[in-house]
């Protein structure tokens, strides 16, 4: 049995219950017979990979849906293993090459070439070309980008490539320039309370429209952490009565603790406190840019507005460190240290340092 | 040293050349004056102390200035019989005993014992202590006496003395030419200690060390052996063996290089009467090492061509591999040696003969570096022994003893900056010394400092280095290092020096890391951590890049980035900084979690291969961490009720089912375990409650479902994944049957038996007749289900979501019956039916 996020997903364009645009846009592209290469791109949850399948189905029909799943071995030039998990119809075929790490150049290159240089075979298939889908496209290494452009205009006539990825920022220009940008936006508050009332109703049960309003407003945007917040509640309190609470993961409750600690005392004691914390959430493997995030959002709502700016900034400050470093932990800390003089120089409204 | 051969019992004297003026061979002469004299207890210790100087004045030039008793003795008392020996008090004579003495008086004095061969052998008590004590005291009575201090007078002798000692030698260097000039052995190997007696210093490492040795006694000597002495019957050995090996199978000796350690061992093994298989860095140590030498050595307990049973050093053993997960590495295979039980106990006959036998040898383990990160797998199963820096005045005196055997001449205050210098390390004095005689040189402090310049920057282990970032520099190494004022607050080159020495820069950042907050300092604005954190990212980032790029022309740089901690950070008296593991845990939880995380993976992708490809989105990076951890546990939550499945509520029994198929498509498993305490407790399987589970509490609004919940879950689940089971192997035989027999399915449901109920109709068209059987049992627990739920629509949701992906295509159809068979763990089959085959 599948989850209701799974369970309950759109399988066409019409069954889709935003951005009806963007459906109708899809829609007469599929029909026109000159598919482009696209790159599909918004934030976690809205809905990216939903519309992919959905276009495929319209371009190929209901055959896309009988996926096979199938782990490929590939030989680094250093003669190391690296296994990566294909999902692949007649007509298309998704990857992920971040599951390589850094050898997903040669997953694009060997891959891709391979797919490219075979033509679709099935006659009564509706496309002479089929489809790559390449899953977290922004965390492609430069090399794989780079593999990847010449194989996308080369093979242009056997092959299509759908990218997937929360910003653009990170691919190369020369990759945006030959893809058609697609932007799939977070649903609106409206928006989303009709797809969890619709869910609601396949499931058989009535959703009270304020708990849908508790759910949304703690999903922010997210479509598939929304689905998955009322299937845990649903499951945790089957008749949706009483003071019903919304689960909070454990991860945000905690970063919120983190700045609780942060704003309420500065002393080195509080360093060390909050340095086992964040040792805490990193063994849970959390990734660090994200509890940085989180816990500098939850800071900046407590704080003084003078300082929230300030804040901000050093929290982007530190990120880019961050992610060219290695150890993460000591740049989570100096941030930390950095806010805590902050907020002391703020309170006592001079700056100690004078003294 | 001189007491230890006075005893002559032990062995061969441990010099090799007694020469008959020294000090060393006043024993061999006591002794059986001894024997024939009547020892007789004369005279207040005191008085006799008083003596020292007096004597001393007469013989000092002889001797050497010796301020101890016997030099005393041996020199102006030595022909006569009648030696007094104090006896007042308890401190022991320092008279020397010939073999089976056993005059009353000193049988107080001594301590019984037995060697090996069962000769008996006395011990002198502590004889070395208190002959320290008597000359402190002396000294400390005559600096009442005195109006110029001890210490001055002893830096104005040793002054004198080393001047006199140039004199004789301009002399002697021009009438005669050395006759020792060549010399064929280390100095190192010649001043080896031969026996326990010999050992020096760390008097309490060596009885710790002997003690274990002698646990092993009754497992490899026999019964015998450990017995006689009640006092051993201490319940030293673990209780539950039945060698009555000690509780820790493995010894693990520490310390840093020099002290002594290998040679402590071998002595030790000797003397306790084990032939010594020794295993060190010069020879492989992979994991196949411990099944091909070591194994069988400690198994047949002998070496080969000895009587004498085997004892094993594994010398060096932090270089040994052990780091990783593998399992074949010499520590992991080392320790699963110690721990292989009898199994099947020695009576049985009939005995695998490749079944592994425990070890009944003891082992003993030598490194450096304590924490060493191969050993971690290793420590818990050691009895750990730390190798103190003995005091230096140990070490001091016994070089001083070699220096006179070897006709050195040597400045008391020059051999005392030797051993601060060398921070204790024997060998490296000795090296020194000899090194400084092949150039026959005198021994001076200055020629000590020319000598030792390299010795400064020997290796530094990683708690030293740190230290040293946070506290500045004792005055006493200072003085040690000859280090004027203006060096000693020039800190940055001698800090990244000693970073670079060091070799382990992350983990000197790590522990820098550590210990910076933990500093009780007045720090109002953070400005200093701002800069020590600053400074860090430097590090990371500098050597981050270093990593990645390989560019490793930055590495001369990395070490001038933590010595900042210095001047932000350093303490006098502070706290000394202990290793710390936070980190190392913290990364050590990280991995242990990041398994849990890629076994969720898996389930994931094996639940998307069943059911079209439905999981698979979740098991992308940040998503499966972020979102699908947290949820999927409150979803597999649900408040049921600990009640038996036959009589739970409809709408429970819903919820119930719905559990049992997420947790059966993901593989989540409930597995019933003991816990420590012996209760029984179902765990889940893969763990992935961990994600819940932060500060080792679990989120709040999760309760913690109870055992008969789980245990209800878990038989449910277990039944169904069987069912599923099933199905496939059905499957597989239907196909091969359809291929080779052609009709053979329906041949076979011609042959069976009318229906006689619904249930054995069910299976009716394909199933292989052996299954006929089985299809027989469950009908009566049929009964027990209420009849709405029968036909009833609740059971219809649930078995049309678990049909496989044939039937999927049917969901949307609302009203078709299908009948599920599906009871307890029979391995009962299922399949959907239609109406009319009921009919």
């Amino acid at each position: 049995m599948s989850l209701w996020v799974d369970k309950f997903r759109p399988r066409t364009l019409d069954d889709l219950h935003y951005h009806e645009r963007l459906s109708a846009r899809l829609k007469s592209l599929a029909a026109s017979g000159d598919f482009p290469h696209m790159l599909f791109y918004g934030p976690s949850g809205a809905g990216k990979k939903t519309r992919i399948t959905c276009t495929l189905r319209q371009l190929f029909g209901p055959g896309v849906e009988k996926l096979k799943i199938d782990q490929r071995v590939f030989l680094t030039p250093s003669k190391r293993k690296i296994e990566v998990n294909l999902v692949t119809s007649n007509f298309h075929i998704e990857i992920t090459p971040s599951e390589a790490g850094n050898y997903d150049r040669v997953v694009i290159q060997e891959l891709l070439k391979e797919i490219a240089q075979t033509q679709q075979v099935d006659l009564n298939a509706k496309q002479r070309f089929k489809v790559v889908i390449i899953n977290e496209a922004d965390s492609l290494s430069r090399d794989a980008q780079a593999a990847l452009r010449r194989t996308m205009e080369k093979y242009m006539s056997n092959m299509r490539v759908i990218l997937c990825a929360n910003s653009t920022s990170r691919l190369i220009a020369p990759i945006k320039s030959r893809c058609l940008l697609m932007r799939v936006p977070a649903p609106s508050d409206s928006e989303m309370e009709t797809v969890l009332t619709h869910v609601a109703k396949r499931a058989y049960f009535d959703l009270p429209p304020e708990v849908a309003q508790d759910i949304i407003k703690d999903s922010g945007g997210n479509m598939r952490k929304a689905v998955l917040v009322l299937e845990a509640l649903k499951m945790q309190s089957p008749d949706l009565s009483g003071p019903l609470t919304i689960a909070k993961s454990d991860w945000e409750s905690y970063c919120q603790k983190i700045a609780n600690l942060i704003v309420t005392e500065q002393t080195p004691a509080r360093v060390m406190e909050i340095r086992t914390k964040f040792y805490e959430l990193l063994s849970h493997c959390i990734p660090p840019t994200v509890i940085l995030k989180t816990v500098a959002e939850a800071v900046v709502s407590q704080v003084d507005e003078t300082l929230k700016a300030e804040i901000i900034h050093w929290a982007a400050f530190y990120e880019v460190r961050m992610r060219i470093g290695s150890k993460k932990i000591y740049h989570l800390e100096a941030w930390v240290v950095k806010v805590m003089s902050l907020y002391k120089q703020s309170f006592y409204q001079f700056d100690i340092s004078d003294f | 040293m001189a007491l230890f051969v006075s005893n002559g019992l032990l062995g061969p004297p441990a010099l090799d050349k007694p020469t008959a003026e020294s000090l060393f061979t006043l024993n061999g002469l006591l002794g059986p004056s001894l024997a024939s004299a009547s020892v007789s207890a004369a005279g207040p210790s005191d008085q006799f102390l008083q003596n020292g100087p007096v004597s001393e004045a007469s013989n000092n030039i002889q001797v050497g200035p010796t301020f101890t008793p016997n030099g005393l003795l041996s020199s102006g008392t030595l022909e006569r019989a009648h030696v007094s020996v104090e006896s007042d008090e308890d401190s022991s004579p320092t008279a020397a005993q010939a073999v089976g003495i056993r005059t009353q008086n000193n049988l107080r004095y001594l301590i019984p014992a037995k060697t090996f061969d069962g000769k008996a052998v006395y011990f002198n008590r502590k004889p070395k202590i208190t002959k320290q004590k008597g000359s402190l005291r002396g000294s400390a009575r005559m600096a009442n006496l005195l109006d110029v201090p001890i210490h001055r007078l002893i830096d104005a002798i040793s002054v004198e003395t080393a001047a006199k000692l140039q004199e004789a030698d301009h002399q002697s260097v021009a009438s005669t030419p050395d006759p020792q000039t060549t010399e064929d052995t280390l100095w190192v190997d010649r001043y080896r200690p031969r026996q326990f007696a010999d050992l020096m210093g760390n008097e309490r490492v060596a009885r710790e060390v002997m003690a274990w040795v002698k646990q092993w006694d009754w497992c490899v000597f026999g019964k015998t052996q450990g017995k006689k002495r009640p006092r051993d019957d201490d319940q030293e050995y673990d209780t539950g063996d039945e060698y009555r090996r000690p509780r820790e199978k493995l010894l693990l000796l520490s310390g840093p290089p020099g002290l002594g350690k290998t040679s402590l061992a071998h002595v030790i093994a000797r003397q306790a009467g084990y032939e010594v298989m020794e295993i060190n860095a010069s020879d492989a140590r992979s994991g196949s090492v411990v099944d091909d030498r070591i194994r069988p050595a400690l198994e047949s307990g002998r070496a080969v061509g000895s009587t004498k049973p085997v004892l094993l050093i594994i010398d060096e053993i932090d270089g040994a591999t052990g780091t990783g997960e593998n399992s074949s590495t010499f520590i992991h295979k080392l320790v699963h040696l110690t721990q292989d039980k009898t199994s099947r106990k020695g009576r049985s006959k009939n005995r695998d003969p490749n079944a592994k036998r425990p070890i009944l040898r003891p082992i003993i383990c030598i490194c450096n570096d304590q924490n060493a990160a191969s050993l971690a797998k290793l420590r818990p199963h050691c009895l750990q022994i730390r190798f103190a820096r003995p005091a230096d005045i140990h070490t001091v005196k016994r070089l001083r003893e070699v220096c006179t055997i070897e006709g050195l001449k040597a400045d008391s205050r020059a051999i005392t900056t030797l051993v601060g210098i060398a921070r204790g390390d024997l060998r490296g004095c000795l090296n020194t010394l000899q090194f400084i005689k092949s150039r026959n040189q005198d021994v001076t402090e200055a020629i000590i400092r020319r000598a030792t310049v390299g010795m400064k920057e020997a290796e530094t282990s990683l708690v030293s280095v740190i230290n040293g970032l946070f506290t500045p520099l004792t005055q006493k190494r200072v003085k040690e290092l000859g280090m004027t004022e203006v060096e000693e607050s020039k800190y940055v080159v001698r800090l990244s020096r000693e970073i670079d020495g060091c070799g382990r820069e992350s983990s000197i950042a790590v522990g820098c890391f550590a210990h910076y907050a933990t500093l009780h300092q007045h720090d109002a604005t953070f400005s200093r951590y701002e800069k020590a954190n600053e400074w860090l990212i430097t590090f990371d980032l500098l050597s981050a890049a270093m990593y990645s790029d390989g560019d490793f022309a930055l590495s001369p740089y990395i070490p001038y980035t933590l010595v900042p901690f210095y001047p932000l950070f350093k303490e006098r008296n502070g706290q000394r900084v202990e290793r710390s593991v936070v980190d190392w845990e913290s990364q050590v939880q990280t991995r242990a979690n990041q398994e849990i995380y890629k076994s969720l993976a898996r389930c994931l992708q094996a639940a998307s291969t069943r059911h079209g490809g439905d999981y698979r989105h979740f098991s992308s990076t940040p998503v499966l961490q972020l979102e699908f951890a947290p949820y999927i546990n409150r979803i597999i939550s649900p408040p049921l009720r600990p009640v038996n499945s036959q009589v739970i509520k409809p709408e429970e029994r819903v919820l119930l089912a719905r559990l049992v198929d997420i947790m059966a498509t993901l593989e989540l498993q409930f597995f019933q375990e003991r816990t420590e305490d012996g209760q029984l407790a179902y765990r889940l399987d893969p763990p992935i409650d961990v994600f819940i589970t932060y500060d080792g509490k679990r989120a709040a609004d999760i309760p913690v479902s109870r055992y008969a919940v789980r245990h209800l879950v878990a038989g449910e689940i277990e039944a169904q994944l069987i069912a599923r089971k099933v199905d496939v192997v059905e499957r597989g035989k239907r196909g091969k049957h359809d291929s080779l027999f052609g009709k053979s399915s329906t041949a076979n449901s011609g042959h069976r038996e009318p229906a006689s109920s619904p249930t054995k109709a069910s299976d009716g068209v394909a199933t292989p007749p052996n299954k006929r059987a089985r299809t027989q049992v469950p009908a009566v627990d049929i009964a027990d289900k209420p009849p709405t739920d029968f036909f009833g629509r609740l059971i219809t949701v649930q078995s049309s979501s678990t049909t496989k992906a044939a039937a999927r295509k049917n969901v949307e159809k609302k009203y078709r019956v299908t009948y599920r068979f599906n009871e307890g763990n029979s391995a009962a089959v299922r399949k959907p039916m239609k109406m009319n085959s009921f009919m």
